[in-house]
């Protein structure tokens, strides 16, 4: 990571708020405003991903970690701020620029499987609707794809051809990793990829991660609750508290000597 | 068919009691409008005001609206159900169109000006001037990925056709082939992707670049869209795993005719195969096809 490199994600003054917003809520320190019901999802967060970079995003349920992700995705428009894209600025694009940013320079594993599955296909098809997506037409190659992204994520050969209902939740999301990675992103988000899970697959997912990312070396950005989750793939961190970041820097650092009193309840709490 | 013959020859006896071709002339003027847009967006599906007709809807009422709006005294007029002539449907609609609208009709393709059909497009190669106006049942080949219109229109708007892929390889990864037996979807000039109706796969290569007019009516989802002569029209096939039509365990039956679309009957007890063209397979028997 030098300065000089562009990142592959930066996002500026990034404000997200569900909700008709007033006079008073942008003035306000409410999370949720008195006088329209404005929820702020996330207020003013800075932050830059570089390639081959990892950027954990740690804090408690509600703080704004998957709104931020939702923004980096393109599945939600920012209220202000903006969202920049390997150096190009890519604030509220819709339609066919959308599909294709999102097919060729992102991929994304959701919090819960059926946001990123269709459980009705195959696992194989939920894999190759990304290379089919992003233009690949022969049936030959799309397979060999398919398989190839099967056993990185280590699933059993003989189930690409089964329906995804019929997985259980941790095969589900290494199904979700496969097709995230499926066409080489740029940058790989990752929403709670192990909640739900698990402790010892759990622990096999994470090394998995970690693993692929150093293969690939691609940037990627993981949002957990769990400490132990960004400890295990976060080269830095941010730590957001009702829907501001109130602490960043490297992981260590942060997690071994917290400077303000909400990460540091955080981290005592943590059992070590 | 009663109540629908009774209507024509009462138009017919009457002439009063009924509008020129049925439709009144607003009526026509709208279909023609629509299929004025659909010849310019080749393959794009036009909304239009589908009206109530003599016949239930899903039962060629798209087609009828189509055939009574563009058919003039001069047109000589085929109707085919499923590539017969003679079906109650067929010889229903015919007569509705040929009294109303008082034009000749005929049996043989080669001749007729106006065809309407349900399931195939005629064997005999067609010619320039020539229009054949299809019923359709479902109009929007994205039906399969989505019901939701929203979300096809979007995906339709935006070329976004990587759903329908996604179909394509489902079906080669499960079941080792394509489960489109009819209304395989095509590419239409490049753009759209459109139904051809259920036509089987045999007449799908029959419309790319074919020198006569097409028209698709859907009475039920009131939609109408189009091929001008000469459009090109691509069935969607991985590059390795190319389309192919049906291919059939031997000639017809009773003509000998090899290469043309065959369907089973029972002869004797026993099933055979016969062309589904009937009145092309006469004409080879009589030997004037
Ligand atoms: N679609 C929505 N409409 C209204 N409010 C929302 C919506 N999505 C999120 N919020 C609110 O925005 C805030 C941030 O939510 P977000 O989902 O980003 O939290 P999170 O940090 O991902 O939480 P968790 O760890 O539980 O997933 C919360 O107060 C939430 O109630
Ligand atoms: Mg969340």
């Amino acid at each position: 990571m030098t300065p000089a490199e562009t990142p592959v994600l930066e996002m500026h003054g990034l404000t997200v708020r569900y909700g008709p917003g007033c006079a008073t809520c942008g003035r306000s320190g409410w999370v949720r405003c008195p006088i329209c019901g404005t929820v702020r999802g996330c207020s003013s967060v800075d932050l830059e991903v570089y390639p081959g970079e990892v950027l954990g995003i740690v804090g408690e349920s509600g703080s704004g970690k998957s709104t931020v992700l939702a923004c980096a995705n393109l599945d939600l428009a920012p209220s202000s701020g903006c969202v920049v894209l390997a150096g190009a600025d890519v604030t509220g694009v819709g339609g066919s620029r959308r599909r294709r940013l999102r097919t060729e320079v992102l991929g994304i594993v959701y919090q819960t499987p059926q946001q990123g599955l269709e459980l009705d296909l195959t696992a194989g098809g939920n894999i190759a609707s990304r290379p089919l997506a992003a233009g690949w037409r022969s049936y030959a190659k799309v397979r060999e794809r398919a398989f190839e992204l099967q056993s990185a994520v280590e699933l059993p050969e003989d189930r690409l051809d089964v329906c995804v209902r019929d997985f259980s939740g941790g095969m589900r999301q290494r199904v979700q990793l496969a097709k995230a990675l499926a066409n080489s992103p740029q940058l790989l988000l990752l929403d709670e990829p192990t909640s739900g899970l698990d402790v010892s697959v759990q622990a096999r997912i994470l090394d998995l991660v970690r693993r692929l990312q150093r293969e690939l070396r691609m940037a990627m950005m993981v949002v957990s609750h769990d400490l132990g989750v960004i400890r295990m793939l976060a080269d830095r961190v941010l730590v957001m508290h009702q829907g501001r970041v109130i602490e960043h820097g490297l992981t260590d650092q942060v997690l071994q000597d917290p400077q303000q009193p909400y990460t540091q309840m955080l981290v005592s709490a943590q059992l070590l | 068919m009663s109540a629908l013959s009774e209507m024509a020859r009462s138009a017919r006896r009457g002439r009063s009691g009924y509008n020129y071709a049925y439709l009144d002339e607003s009526a026509k003027r709208e279909v023609r409008r629509a299929v004025l847009k659909a010849l310019c967006l080749p393959g794009h599906q036009i909304p239009f005001a589908s009206r109530d007709m003599p016949v239930a809807r899903g039962w060629g009422s798209g087609g009828l609206q189509i055939s009574l709006s563009v058919v003039e005294s001069d047109d000589r007029l085929k109707v085919i159900d499923q590539g017969d002539d003679a079906s109650m449907n067929a010889r229903a609609l015919r007569a509705l169109i040929a009294d109303t609208a008082e034009v000749e009709t005929t049996t043989d393709a080669r001749e007729a000006t106006l065809i309407q059909t349900r399931h195939r497009i005629p064997e005999d190669d067609l010619h320039e001037g020539q229009v054949v106006v299809f019923q359709v049942p479902i109009a929007d080949p994205l039906r399969v990925v989505d019901s939701r219109a929203s979300i096809t229109r979007r995906m339709h708007a935006e070329g976004d056709y990587s759903a329908i892929w996604l179909y394509l390889y489902e079906d080669l990864a499960r079941l080792g082939a394509s489960s489109f037996s009819h209304s395989y979807p095509v590419e239409v000039q490049g753009g759209y992707v459109m139904s051809p109706t259920p036509i089987p796969r045999h007449d799908v290569p029959r419309l790319d670049g074919a020198p006569f007019v097409s028209l698709f009516g859907a009475g039920r989802e009131a939609t109408i869209y189009a091929l001008p002569p000469y459009t090109r029209v691509k069935p969607l096939a991985f590059d390795d795993r190319p389309f192919e039509v049906e291919s059939f365990a031997g000639p017809c039956f009773r003509c000998g005719a090899s290469g043309t679309y065959l369907t089973e009957e029972s002869h004797q007890g026993e099933a055979v195969l016969v062309c589904s063209d009937t009145d092309f397979c006469r004409r080879r028997r009589e030997g004037s096809a």
